[in-house]
């Protein structure tokens, strides 16, 4: 196990590296030029192109891409071209409004989609089953700008119950910091609920077939443990397996979130940086999602291995 | 390798407060020291010479001082400078500084920051290379006296440096001051009525700025750029929110105290809020633009170019996106109506309305042969968006062949730059605004010059054009100005240098706690404001 660990993280170096070129020359062939967005309406031609050799962007690209690449084995993503500040700074600043957003919508998503995917399960073919199985297509249909704009009319503008936007950190408190990150949090994470629900069901059904299970059945285990300790343990594969590729997914869906909610947070970086042309800042951004999905793959594997013995690395 | 659910949550934990201490903490403040504003756009650049955005041009307003400022009459009046002369033979300027100007650090503000500070502005500035071109020195008397020395009389020196166009002649300390124009400044210190707090600024995020304790004011009473800017709150707080449905729930629920621009189809259910005022303070707002290539057919050809005029009508770019005619107006003249320029000379072709008749045989004068117009459309502006499209019906309406390019606002800067035939990547057509009070200043604004391939996007080329906007720069009072504008108009309308899409005002929506707020044409200043308990 420890063997196939050091190998995967390994394998992470080259798979950055293709990425980094990728998005290097990606963005270097899309139309834009930062120069004429921060020297604004009223610059001359004159203005800009002096902005843009100080920026160093009429030297060729293969010079640019080496620069870029020698700051990057330095460890060093940059400075934004516009606000002159670190890259990693800015990322510093933005990561923590993203994961407790992506954390705490799949937390929400995890236990309301597991325990209602269980419960449509056992009821299959039942009335609770087709409200759940009705639940989750709705949830997967209604856009999450849709139910963010109605949540913030009804719990913050009527009911004044909730902000409308922004976020606390955690630093100035838990309560400060839920009560800003309920709403967009559910709003997000709604779509999960379905995606989660609806795999577990149809896994549950799977497993509430087997042999193993009318055995227990017969044997007068009672329904609860039946379904958790017996059933859900076996179903848990293909679970865990949407979650992993939910918690990817969140991390796109958290672009939309944070600007109906006002949330600072990587999401918002990147849509910003793009509207600019902020090259380091959209590049270094880039990498760190990368990262984050390679990461997500590895410690999906490594999960395999808890809920399922037979696996092995 | 086994994972225990304790080492799970312990990992957890520290890494959710190693992250924690990424971000600024900002004590919360709802209370009446501090006023939160949603402003038009990012603050994505600090340094307010660097660019021309106007956001950047309200930033530098928050913490610089200039030397004069134009009034809520938009008459100029000294403002760092406590007096100021010009020689019998109009070549010597001298100013001298008000007693006890200090920056925020401390330090007092003198000459040797003064030169380098309008040196700078100059080189980037089209106003300040202007008066620059006329000249010969600025020399410091002592630390308070300095003089601008003219090789001819110029009339438009202390207006140049009190103008609100950007970029503005902030003042700033000598060591900013002296670096080079085409670099970004990385401290931002001035003596301005705030201080920008970067410690707690997030960019993209929120920009804070505190009452500057240095501040010097003047006697005077405040008006526009001018008289005392004492500040009444504590902090000033720009969120930069994106979205504009959010930003005014934040509004009627209190969490922000200001937006600049509201979206105006949602005016009315802000006026009805008995909790918001909605007002108008910049009464000369904005004039959209239509800029045509000069440099390739059919635009290269004045005939198709005053085909445009008698082609558009304004109040359809204006309804489509303004709806609302308490906030539009259609406006003919060269120079910006509602100010002193506006000029009725030449205006048959506006009064008399849309001829798309006259339009058609026009292009044919001019030898149109079919091949497309490449119309830039700035996809994620509603006003660019709009008026592209409706352009591009009107040019096929009288058998013009269109295309339309679209992207977003940042493909249409960088393609308007090119210079190249529109099928090599060039274009025919863009369309963007300038603010009302610079586009009444054949000087302050780029795009009045027609100086060809040196010039502004579009490239017009006209050398009576530029001799009438120097004439205009020399004339010494304003009927002379007001007599070469309406020269200029009426040559402007022969060549047609670009077009316009109409003026409109954009309303702000702010908290009924705010009083006191300034009506300054193209700065939304926050000092005299005051926010009630």
């Amino acid at each position: 196990m420890t063997a196939y660990l050091i190998r995967r993280v390994l394998a992470t170096i080259p798979t950055m590296g293709i990425v980094a070129v990728f998005v290097f020359l990606l963005l270097h062939v899309t139309p834009g030029d930062p120069a004429a967005i921060i020297a604004g309406d009223n610059a001359t031609p004159q203005n800009i192109a002096a902005i843009r050799e100080r920026l160093g962007l009429d030297d060729p690209l293969w010079q640019q891409f080496l620069r870029w690449i020698f700051q990057l084995a330095q460890g060093d993503l940059g400075v934004s071209m516009f606000s002159n500040v670190p890259v990693s700074t800015l990322i510093m600043q933005r990561l923590e409004p993203t994961l407790s957003l992506a954390l705490l919508s799949i937390t929400l998503a995890v236990v309301l989609a597991i325990a209602a995917g269980v419960l449509a399960a056992w009821k299959a073919g039942r009335t609770l089953d087709r409200v759940v199985m009705g639940f989750a297509v709705f949830g997967f249909s209604v856009p999450v700008f849709v139910v963010g704009y109605l949540m913030i009319y009804l719990f913050a503008i009527e009911l004044r119950w909730l902000p409308v936007q922004g976020y606390r950190p955690i630093a100035e408190g838990f309560w400060p910091w839920l009560r800003h990150l309920i709403m967009p949090a559910t709003a997000l994470g709604l779509a999960y609920v379905a995606l989660i629900a609806r795999i577990t069901r149809a896994s549950m059904l799977e497993v509430l077939a087997e042999d193993y299970v009318r055995t227990a059945r017969a044997k007068g285990v009672a329904t609860p443990p039946l379904l958790l300790k017996h059933a859900l343990k076996n179903a848990a594969v293909p679970i865990v397996t949407v979650i992993g590729i939910g918690v990817a997914l969140l991390i796109s869906g958290v672009v939309i979130t944070e600007t109906v909610f006002n949330i600072p947070g990587i999401g918002r970086l990147t849509v910003d940086a793009i509207n600019k042309r902020d090259y380091p800042i959209i590049q270094g951004v880039i990498l760190v999602f990368s990262l984050v999905y390679v990461l997500v793959n590895l410690i999906v594997d490594v999960v395999y291995t808890l809920v399922d013995p037979r696996i092995r690395y | 390798m086994r994972f225990h659910r304790r080492h799970v949550i312990k990992t957890g934990a520290a890494a959710g407060a190693l992250l924690g201490m990424g971000m600024p903490r900002l004590a919360r403040a709802q209370d009446a020291g501090t006023i939160r504003a949603v402003m038009h756009g990012d603050l994505r650049v600090f340094d307010p010479i660097w660019t021309t955005a106007n956001i950047t041009a309200y930033h530098g307003a928050m913490i610089y001082d200039t030397l004069f400022g134009l009034d809520g009459n938009f008459d100029v009046r000294p403002q760092m400078v406590q007096d100021y002369g010009v020689s019998e033979d109009g070549l010597t300027w001298s100013f001298r500084l008000r007693d006890g100007l200090g920056f925020s650090d401390g330090t007092p503000v003198t000459t040797a920051d003064v030169i380098p500070s309008i040196r700078r502005w100059a080189a980037r500035d089209g106003a300040g290379q202007h008066m620059m071109r006329r000249v010969r020195d600025i020399v410091a008397k002592d630390e308070r006296v300095f003089e601008i020395q003219l090789t001819e009389p110029y009339g438009l020196v202390i207006d140049s440096l009190a103008k609100t166009s950007t970029p503005l002649c902030y003042i700033m300390r000598r060591q900013e001051a002296e670096t080079d124009p085409n670099e970004q400044i990385t401290t931002f210190i001035g003596s301005g009525p705030f201080t920008f707090n970067q410690d707690l600024t997030q960019p993209g995020n929120r920009y804070v700025y505190d009452k500057n304790p240095n501040y010097v004011p003047r006697d005077d009473a405040p008006s526009g750029m001018a008289g005392a800017k004492i500040v009444k709150v504590d902090r000033v707080i720009w969120e930069n929110i994106d979205d504009a449905q959010t930003a005014m729930a934040a509004l009627q629920t209190g969490e922000i105290d200001f937006m600049e621009t509201p979206p105006i189809d949602f005016l009315p259910m802000l006026e009805a809020d008995p909790n918001l005022t909605v007002q108008v303070l910049n009464t000369l707002g904005n004039v959209g633009w239509l800029r045509l290539n000069f440099l390739h057919p059919p635009f290269d050809r004045v005939e198709a170019r005053q085909a445009m005029m008698h082609l558009l009508n304004q109040e359809d770019f204006l309804r489509a996106t303004f709806g609302n005619p308490q906030y539009f107006r259609t406006c003919g003249s060269y120079l910006t109506c509602g100010t002193p320029m506006e000029s009725d000379v030449n205006m048959d072709w506006f009064t008399q309305g849309p001829n798309p008749e006259r339009a058609r045989e026009l292009f044919a004068a001019a030898g149109y042969d079919g091949r497309p117009v490449t119309i830039l459309q700035a996809t994620n502006i509603p006003f660019m968006d709009n008026s592209a499209q409706i352009v591009a019906q009107k040019l096929r309406s009288i058998g013009i062949n269109v295309e339309l390019a679209a992207s977003d606002w940042g493909g249409v800067v960088t393609r308007r730059a090119v210079q190249a035939p529109p099928a090599e990547g060039g274009w025919n057509i863009f369309i963007t605004w300038g603010g009302g009070n610079s586009v009444a200043s054949p000087i302050n604004l780029s795009g009045h010059a027609a100086t060809g391939t040196d010039g502004w996007f579009g490239w017009p080329s006209d050398e009576l054009h530029e001799q009438l906007r120097d004439e205009w720069a020399a004339a010494p009072t304003l009927e002379a100005r007001q007599e070469v504008s309406r020269r200029m108009q009426e040559n402007a309308w022969n060549f047609v240098p670009h077009l316009y899409l109409g003026q409109w005002v954009a309303p702000v929506a702010h908290s009924a706690r705010l009083s006191g707020i300034l009506a300054i044409p193209e700065i939304v200043p926050f000092w005299n404001i005051e926010k009630s308990a």
